[in-house]
Order: structure tokens, then sequence, then C-alpha cells
């Protein structure tokens, strides 16, 4: 190949970075719809059997579930019109709405719920969520008996629309396997909205369900739901006013440019239930991380404020302990490990690694998820250089994709590495799994890869998760915090900045604690937008 | 240089104008050189770049990887050339990748050129059934997509500079070892080659000794211009995100760099044009050279 060529090649490469690609997303919707464009790729659209942002905002509006919530973490009814907990907390009784129905026009009676909560105990993959039910009684076709072999305070949260959705015994129920099933493409639900096309990676379209059982909702006629696979573009079309919503915003920049666009709102609220923490987690049986001074030095010498205020310019929330701020739940008096490298020297010092001669101690690697350079290469790179000041040298190890990097992590084979994970609104669903020993599961990525065991801990988070008192579930887990920030299996650093972006003119826009994956049925154009 | 005297049927045949008998090639080859004021312009700024990274270090000691200040601070008198994404120093960053990048573009080639030599020498030398043998090997490499190529190789074995340079030199030999060959059958024929062998010369003697240093001109020219592309290619690679971490280089600046261009011009710009004065002064010096050392086109001038 010619010197020319590449030349030419190179030249070319310089002008596409120096050039914002612009692709339009026609705005083909008609007046009472928004378009929401998203660089997220649902594989299916039944939440029942699959976690995830990308199933879940679909799934939200196809299927109803029990209970919804508002943006203080209240429940409230939705498919259930009222519910009890038994005063023993073994039992959960659901009164449901009598007027609602699947797109296709079948009554939603409890049979569909029973069949749906163990269709969701057995195939999803939060397999801690529903653990405690053992059957669901239905008495008559409006009420529910859910039973449980011991308290589960964490089911209410569980009967939320990303994670219960109720499917149609008469499809669902035919005996194929749910995770593959034909309809998880072709869904039927009792939602607010139906699913009337997908074209594979390109987009989809929801179109309002007349017999909605919610009067009056939803307010709008269509959404169309573009995936973007570039998202330069998402935000382009969004800054054009091509599209109107675009959820899961994470980049700094991004969120920046946004802000600056004078049709468009952006928030940070809607991602409380979600709760995304980013971390530095620490191999905690490999020499020297198994001393926890070693980790508790690492984690002097990192500087959170640094992290959050410059690195990410203050758009993220800085994060101190396993419980993403915004959670009722968390506990703010923790040891928050403000930078301080002559105490980091001084611990590593003491465990018997002094410095030799070239100012260093010993030797470490760092992994991080590819892909997610902000929140993850980024840190790496700046932790290899705060690290080199109390002289731990640090090589960054880069992962050339995402399973190559959960092969690695999750064989321990690492010493250090970024990591980000989901709290998914209740300790038990997604903050266990992480620090329970019994959850030290070799081969099984976001399990306790740190391998972290402390049987206090084990005792406290059993307890909380039977724990019906709220005042004494809520001491019990800050106990657990404080407990698990001393120990420093894994140093908090920020809440992965997430922000929706809608367009100006826009009302009844989803900030409860789910955002937008909740029901879209109150979404309205205040200001219809100009076309 | 001295191995090409044994050109002489060469340098006979191509000596009009008249060369004073004392001149060794090399020294005419080099006053031909001269005569190329692009070549000499190439040089020079080649010169002035290598002699930047060399002694870079000791004028500016500055770590590429420490943070120096806040993340995009534009070019002042604390940071001449700002800082980047995290804080790092630009000017570091370009004389220490500068060393990266030119030993890549160095190392590359050499292994480009090494294993071109190897296959295209025995190829045409022998020709018949290795020659069939070792084309289409040859043919296999060269229709591998280079970049996608190079890509799978550093994503199997490890995004390190080592690998990096390794994988562009397998990637890229497929020229060097056609062009060889071509030479090789074009003056094994020719009477020198058929004295020598007449003389009791062995395979090995008159393939080192007798036919490689007359096909050399060519590869050499051919050498050049691979340190050129080689650079490139790590950029390339680095753009895509195969980079070594762990080694600041100009293509790694210009890739992680790039996310934030509207925030930060200078640490994508200054990069860009290093690599793209170093890629342009190579390209020349390797135009000079080809001037000088082409026998065919010396008669010409």
């Amino acid at each position: 190949m010619s010197i020319r060529r590449y030349l030419l090649l190179g030249a070319i490469g310089l002008f596409a970075i120096c050039t914002t690609p612009h692709r339009s997303i026609a705005q083909t919707a008609g007046s009472n719809a928004v378009v929401i464009a998203t660089t997220q790729v649902p594989r299916h659209f039944n939440g029942a059997v699959q976690s995830g942002l990308a199933t879940a905002m679909p799934s939200s509006q196809i299927f109803a579930s029990p209970l919804r919530y508002d943006d203080k973490w209240n429940p409230q009814p939705y498919l259930a019109q009222s519910w009890d907990v038994a005063p023993n907390g073994l039992s959960v009784t659901l009164h449901l709405v009598k007027n609602a129905v699947f797109h296709d026009g079948q009554p939603v009676t409890s049979e569909d719920v029973a069949f749906s909560i163990m269709a969701i105990k057995a195939n999803h993959p939060f397999q801690t969520m529903l653990a405690a039910v053992e059957n669901v009684d239905t008495p008559d076709p409006s009420t529910a008996v859910i039973r449980l072999s011991h308290p589960s305070p964490s089911l209410l949260l569980a009967m939320s629309p990303a994670l219960m959705p109720i499917l149609p015994k008469h499809v669902y129920g035919d005996g194929q396997d749910l995770k593959a099933h034909p309809a998880n493409l072709k869904p039927i639900g009792s939602g607010p909205f139906k699913l009337t096309e997908y074209k594979q990676g390109e987009y989809y379209t929801l179109e309002k369900f007349d017999k909605f059982f919610m009067a009056g909702r939803p307010k709008l006629d269509k959404i169309v739901v573009r995936i973007v696979s570039d998202p330069n573009a998402a935000l382009v079309s969004m800054e054009r006013g091509d599209a109107n919503i675009l959820p899961f915003v994470a980049g700094v920049r991004d969120i920046d440019r946004l802000q600056k666009a004078a049709n468009v709102f952006v928030t940070d609220k809607g991602f409380a239930g979600v709760g995304p923490l980013n971390w530095l987690a620490f191999n905690t049986r490999k020499k020297p991380l198994d001393d926890v001074r070693v980790r508790q030095a690492i984690a002097y010498a990192a500087n959170r404020e640094f992290i959050v205020g410059k690195l990410m310019s203050g758009k993220a929330a800085p994060a101190t302990g396993p419980i993403a701020p915004g959670s009722p739940l968390e506990e703010k008096a923790v040891e928050t490990y403000k930078a301080d490298y002559a105490k980091a020297a001084e611990l590593l010092d003491a465990t018997g690694h002094p410095k030799s001669a070239d100012g260093s101690r010993f030797s470490l690697t760092i992994d991080y998820i590819p892909g997610a350079d902000e929140q993850q290469r980024n840190i790496a790179e700046y932790l290899r250089s705060q690290l080199k000041r109390v002289g731990i040298n640090l090589e960054v190890r880069a992962a050339p994709d995402f399973p190559t990097w959960a092969q690695r992590v999750s064989n321990y084979d690492f010493d250090l590495t970024m990591d980000t994970v989901f709290n998914w609104g209740d300790p038990v669903i997604g903050v266990n799994r992480t620090y329970l020993s019994s959850n030290i599961r070799k081969g099984i990525i976001w399990s306790n890869t740190q391998q972290y065991s402390n049987p206090k801990v084990d005792e406290l988070l059993q307890a909380a998760a039977v724990e019906t008192s709220p005042e004494k579930r809520k001491e019990l887990y800050s106990e657990f915090q404080k407990i698990v920030v001393k120990d420093v299996p894994i140093y908090f650093i920020n809440a992965t900045p997430y922000y929706n972006a809608f367009s100006k003119g826009l009302g009844g826009l989803p900030t409860s604690i789910w955002g937008m994956m909740s029901p879209l049925d109150e979404v309205h154009w205040e200001i219809p937008p100009k076309t | 240089m001295t191995t090409i005297e044994t050109s002489t049927p060469l340098a006979v045949e191509s000596s009009s104008p008249p060369v004073r008998p004392s001149a060794s090639p090399g020294r005419v080859a080099f006053r031909q050189f001269l005569r190329s004021p692009s070549g000499v312009c190439g040089a020079c700024l080649l010169i002035l770049i290598v002699l930047g990274t060399a002694i870079g270090p000791v004028v500016y000691p500055v770590d590429p990887l420490d943070l120096v200040g806040g993340p995009f601070t534009a070019p002042s008198a604390d940071a001449w050339l700002g800082t980047d994404y995290l804080g790092r120093d630009v000017l570091a960053g370009l004389i220490y990748g500068g060393r990266a990048s030119l030993a890549v573009g160095a190392v590359a080639a050499l292994i480009t050129i090494a294993i071109g030599l190897t296959v295209g020498a025995l190829s045409g030398f022998f020709g018949g059934a290795i020659d069939a043998a070792l084309v289409k090997i040859t043919e296999f490499f060269q229709i591998l997509p280079p970049l996608l190529f190079a890509m799978v190789l550093v994503t199997l074995f490890g995004q390190k500079l080592t690998t990096i340079t390794l994988a562009i030199g397998a990637v890229s030999w497929t020229s060097a070892a056609r062009l060889t060959r071509a030479e090789f059958m074009r003056l094994r024929n020719l009477d020198f080659v058929k004295a020598s062998r007449a003389a009791g010369a062995g395979d090995a003697y008159l393939i080192l000794r007798v036919l490689l240093p007359n096909a050399l001109p060519p590869v050499i020219v051919s050498a050049t211009l691979a340190i050129g592309v080689a650079i490139l290619f790590e950029g390339g690679l680095s753009f895509l995100g195969l980079g070594d971490p762990n080694t600041m280089s100009w293509g790694l600046m210009l890739g992680q760099n790039r996310n934030y261009v509207l925030d930060a011009w200078w640490a994508v710009i200054f990069p860009g044009a290093a690599i793209f004065l170093a890629v342009l002064s190579i390209s020349l010096v390797g135009d000079g050279v080809n001037d000088a050392i082409n026998p065919r086109l010396r008669r010409r001038m």
C-alpha cells in the first residue's frame, strides 16, 4: 500500500474527528407523539426474564405491574388498587383493579399475577429479589395472596414496573421456555402502550392502548423509539429537535452540551431507584491487598474530591458507601477517606512495605470496563499517577471487550478493577450480592468478585433482609455500611451521573425513582413542537 | 554501504556522466541525495524531531503520565502546550510519545524488512515449488485487510507496545517480499551471477553476497517508507482504542483526546501535527533516497 494512501487516510481521520456526524432522525411520528432516541438495543421486551435499562424502558410501557412509585420512594396503586401486608410479614394480599385488560382484550386476573410472580422468581437474573416467595394463592379473580417463607420488606419495591411486569398467562403460560418465548418480541401486556412495530436494531413503535385501565391515560398517542448506535448522533438529534427524549445520558461533556441547548431540559432525577455506583474494587484475597491497611492506604491516596470535582466537572454525586446516594437507607456518617498522602504512607510503612531507593513499594494492576472512558478508563489512568505518589506502581490493563474484562474479574485474575454496579432500589436486590460471603461464586460477574468475607456483615445483611420494622432495618443497614467502608473491599467513588434530556414543552415528565423505567402515561405536550 | 561495491556491473553500466573512480557508491549516493531539495528538507525535519525526542526529557523533565495541573488547561506559561483530559502535560506527552512512536516505527519497519527480505529472497532465488508456496503465503497475508488483521492480533495478544509493534510488522511485510522477489528473479539470470556460480559459489553465498546487495536499493527505499507507514499504523490502532495505556505515544494522545476535541483542541492538534510532520519528513527522505540510489533514475539525470 502506498504511503500516499496512508496520508490520505490520516487526513480523512483528522477531518472526521474535527466534524461532528449529522444523522437526522426524521420526525414521522405525528403531532401528539414523542420520539425517543436511545443507544440501548433491547434483546426483547419482556422485563420478567431480562434485567437492564434497554428492556426495562419498553417493558414498563407495555406491561403494567402491581405497584408503581413516586419520587419519594412511596408505593402507589397500579394494577393493585390496595394491598395489605400481614402483621407477621409472611403474606402480602393484593386487591386488583377490576377493569384492567390485556392488549388482546382478555381481563387481567389474579391468575396472571400468580403466574407472573412465579415466572419471575424462576427466570429473572435477580435471584434474591423474590427468594422469599413460596407461592401465590388466588382466592378470587381480583385477589392475589403472596405467601412468604420469611418476611421480605423488599418485596413491595420488587413490584415496580421495571421488575414485575404482569404477563398474560394465556400467552406466556404455554409451556415454552420464557427466556426464549416468541412473545418476548411480540409482547402482550396491560400497560398504557402496546408494541406495534419493531425493526430489529433500528426502531420500535409504541401506540396508545385505548382500553388502558387508568382513565384519561396515556396522554400521548404514540411513542417512537429510535435506536441510534452513535451517541453523538443521538445528541445532535436531540439538539435539533428530531428527538424529544434522550434517556440515560452519562457523558459529562454530553450533559454539558445538552444543558446549553436552548430547547432541551436536562435532569438527573429518575435514577434513585437504579442507584448506579461507580467504584474501585479490590481483590481482597491477593497479596498485598489482603491486608486491610493496604486497601485503606489506597483509599486515602485516591482523592474522591478531585475525581468528582475535576474529572467529572461536578456532574456526578460523590458516593461514600455501598448504598447509593438518594436511597433513604444511605448512611452518610461513614469514613470518607479524604485525601491524606502522609496517612497512606504511614499505613503502607506499617504493613512492611517500605519505600525502596527509587521511591516505589510494590506494583499492582488495574482493570476497567472497556467502552466507558469517562467513568472507567480515565479514573484508572488517573489512579496510576495518584498511587505513584505513595509508592505504588499501577499498571493499567486494557481489555479489548467486555467479556474479556468480565472473565478476568469473575475468575479473580485481577488486583484492582474499576466497576459499575446498580443498587436496583432495595439492598436485597442489588447490594447484598456484592458483599455476602455466600455469593463468592467464581465465574459469575457482579457476584462478590472481591471475595470479601466478614461474618458480621453476613449476619447484618441476613437480619436486615427479614426485618419488618423500617427503623430497625435502617439501623442494621447503617451498621453494615460503616463496616464495609472500614474494611474497604471497595473504594466508593461516585454515583454514575445519569441524566435524562427532554424537549422543552413536554409535561408530566417521569421523575419518579424509576424515571424512564416507569410508565410514561402522564407525558404530554404542554406546548406542542413547531413542525 | 561497502557491500554495494559488489554492484560494479551495474555501476559501470550507469557510469555516464563519468564519476571519479575513487568515489565509493555510498558517497555517490549521498552526494546525489544532497541534490534533492525535498530529501534534504525531510532529513533536516526528521533530525529535528529525533533530536527533540532524544534530548527533550533532559531539557523538559516532566513525566508524561503525571498530573501537572487541572484537566483541560489551555496552553500557558505553566504548561506550554496545555494539559489533557486528566491534567497531563501535552508537551511532555509529545516528547516521550515521540520516542515510543518513532521506536515503534523503526522496529516495525525492521521486522517488515527482515521478513520481507527473507521470504522474497528465498522465493526469488529458488523459484519452482518453494516460490509457489511462498507466493501463496504472501498472497494470503496480502488479502487480509492489514488494519483489521493487526487489530485482531493486538486484541488476542494484549495491548502492549511490543505486541503492537510485532503486529504492525506481521501485517505489512508482503510488499517488501514481492519487491525482493522481483529483484532476485531479475538478477539471478544476469551474467555476473552466472559467473559467480560458475566460479563455484554456493546458494548461501550467492544469495547473501551476490544477489542481496544488488537487490537492496529499492528495498531500502521501501524500508524508509515503511517507518512512516508503521507510525501511522500505531496511530490508527491507538485511535481505535487499541493503544498501550501505559506508554504515552502520539497515537494514544490523539485517540484518547479526540472525545474532548471541542474542549481542548490543543491535546489533539499537537500530537496530530507531530504525526503528520514525522510521516511527511520520512516520506520526503524516502523520495530523496530513491532518487539517490536508484541507478536507472540516476542515468536519466
